[in-house]
């Protein structure tokens, strides 16, 4: 009901400004948008590459929560994060169905996952990446995780 | 009333509502006048012959209807929104503002704050729009006399064109459906002949392209939109009482802090209310002209500046 609406005035922001490391991939309707982000500093785990974000809207957004998952092709890798799942799908809190609110936006979910990246030492995958991997079927948002910490 | 009639009613009025959700307006509507004919005192008749009469177009009967409900049942929000539909269909805005404003009253006041304010309050801001849109063309008129000749000009060809399509309708010419498109295409026609014309004016006449923003403080941290309604959480901040209410349902937490909050919590903001409408009233319509999500031009300019529409149809 909001979501066309909404998104179009954050694509304007979007389109006219945006924070170092991230950029404005495609946007070429209201249902799925390509954004890609870069690490800042010199965090060897990340250094030179370029990650690809893929998000999904429902019609609710914002009230309902975005579907957000790196997408992998030749130049852009799924980045190695204790929260990230090799398949692209992400583990963080505010892309949560209880953890989401509507003031967050694109840009503040860019920039959530920028830092997170930026704050990780960690050189791993989440414990279960495999078996994960191999079996879901669902829908990121529809997968309940249980956050093993929230150090990260 | 003849015991029995009440009961026959119903079951007429029940056979309405499967023919309205399969679509066929024509029969439940007569269905619903059959139900009427049997029991004249129940308010939903009247409302559902009136949705079906909406659907139709047949915006007299639609107020009739309203009205006829509103007499049996004074506070009849169904009525009010139907009824303020009708009028800004018929271009009458500011019967249709003032419905529309009890309709909006009658929901955010009843026990369920049902998902309906939001939809309410876009009818609010479309009649709030329409009513500025009349006023401006006004003032357009006393000022420049050629570009309000052809406007007027365009307009009655286009008047014309709808009549037309509308004659053809009646006598069975065409098709409800083919109608409609024509009627969809003939106002698209319409509107690009008249921006045409407006943007030539408007580039004769720099001082009306000035870019003007909404404050920051008068907009919904949801939506992105000037408020109309604003309530204030817990922690001080105001949001639109439709949407932060479509998020309390979803989940009971101010969405800044995540502390525990509910509908009962939030309470009118009126100062930021008498602000926000102050500027609206100042900047008049440009603010509204965003049925399709755009706040940032005046109406009479909005076309320069916004290649956006195109993706609202995608």
């Amino acid at each position: 009901m909001f979501a066309s609406k909404r998104l179009s005035k954050e694509l304007i922001k979007l389109q006219d400004k945006l924070p170092p490391g991230i950029a404005l991939v495609k946007a070429d309707d209201f249902r799925e948008w390509l954004m890609d982000i870069r690490v800042m500093d010199d965090n060897p785990l990340y250094s030179g590459q370029t990650y690809r974000l893929k998000f999904t809207f429902t019609q609710s957004y914002p009230i309902e929560a975005p579907e957000v998952v790196f997408v992998r092709d030749e130049s852009h890798p799924i980045p190695m994060h204790p929260h990230i799942y090799s398949n692209g799908i992400i583990c963080l809190d505010l892309l949560d169905r209880t953890g989401w609110s509507p003031v967050h936006n694109v840009e503040s979910v860019c920039v959530s996952l920028q830092s997170m990246l930026t704050s990780n030492t960690k050189n791993e995958r989440p414990p279960g990446d495999e078996a994960f991997v191999r079996n879901n079927t669902q829908r990121p948002r529809d997968i309940s995780f249980v956050f093993h910490d929230n150090s990260v | 009333m003849p015991p029995g009639n009440e009961f026959a009613a119903e079951q007429l009025k029940n056979q309405g509502n499967t023919h309205f959700k399969n679509g066929d307006y024509e029969q439940a509507e007569a269905l619903y006048s059959q139900a009427i004919q049997k029991n004249s005192k129940n308010p939903l008749l009247f409302t559902n012959r009136a949705n079906a009469r909406l659907k139709l177009e047949k915006w007299e009967g639609v107020i009739n209807d309203c009205l006829a409900s509103i007499e049996l049942m004074t506070e009849n929000m169904k009525a009010y929104f139907y009824l303020a539909q009708a009028q800004i269909a018929i271009n009458h805005p500011n019967e249709a503002l003032s419905s529309a404003l009890r309709a909006y009253d009658l929901c955010v006041n009843s026990s369920q704050q049902t998902s309906n304010a939001a939809t309410i309050s876009a009818l609010v801001t479309r009649c709030k729009k329409a009513k500025w849109d009349i006023r401006e063309r006004e003032r357009v008129r006393r000022r420049q006399g050629l570009l309000a000749e052809l406007e007027a000009s365009l307009e009655t060809q286009y008047k014309k064109d709808v009549d037309d399509i509308e004659a053809r309708l009646e006598s069975g010419e065409i098709g409800r459906v083919e109608a409609t498109e024509e009627k969809q295409e003939r106002k698209t026609e319409f509107e690009q002949k008249r921006d045409d014309v407006r943007t030539a004016f408007a580039i004769s006449d720099p001082e009306n392209l000035e870019i003007r923003e909404v404050p920051d403080y008068l907009i919904d941290g949801i939506t992105f939109e000037i408020m109309n309604d604003p309530v204030v959480t817990k922690n001080g901040r105001s949001y639109e009482r439709a949407t932060i209410i479509e998020h309390l349902k979803r989940s009971a937490t101010d969405p800044l802090t995540r502390e525990p909050l509910s509908i009962n919590d939030l309470r009118p903001n009126i100062a930021l209310k008498e602000a926000c409408a102050e500027f609206m009233e100042k900047n008049k319509g440009w603010v509204y002209d965003c049925e399709d999500g755009e706040v940032d031009s005046d109406p009479r300019w909005a076309h320069l500046s916004c290649a956006r529409k195109d993706y609202e149809r995608t």
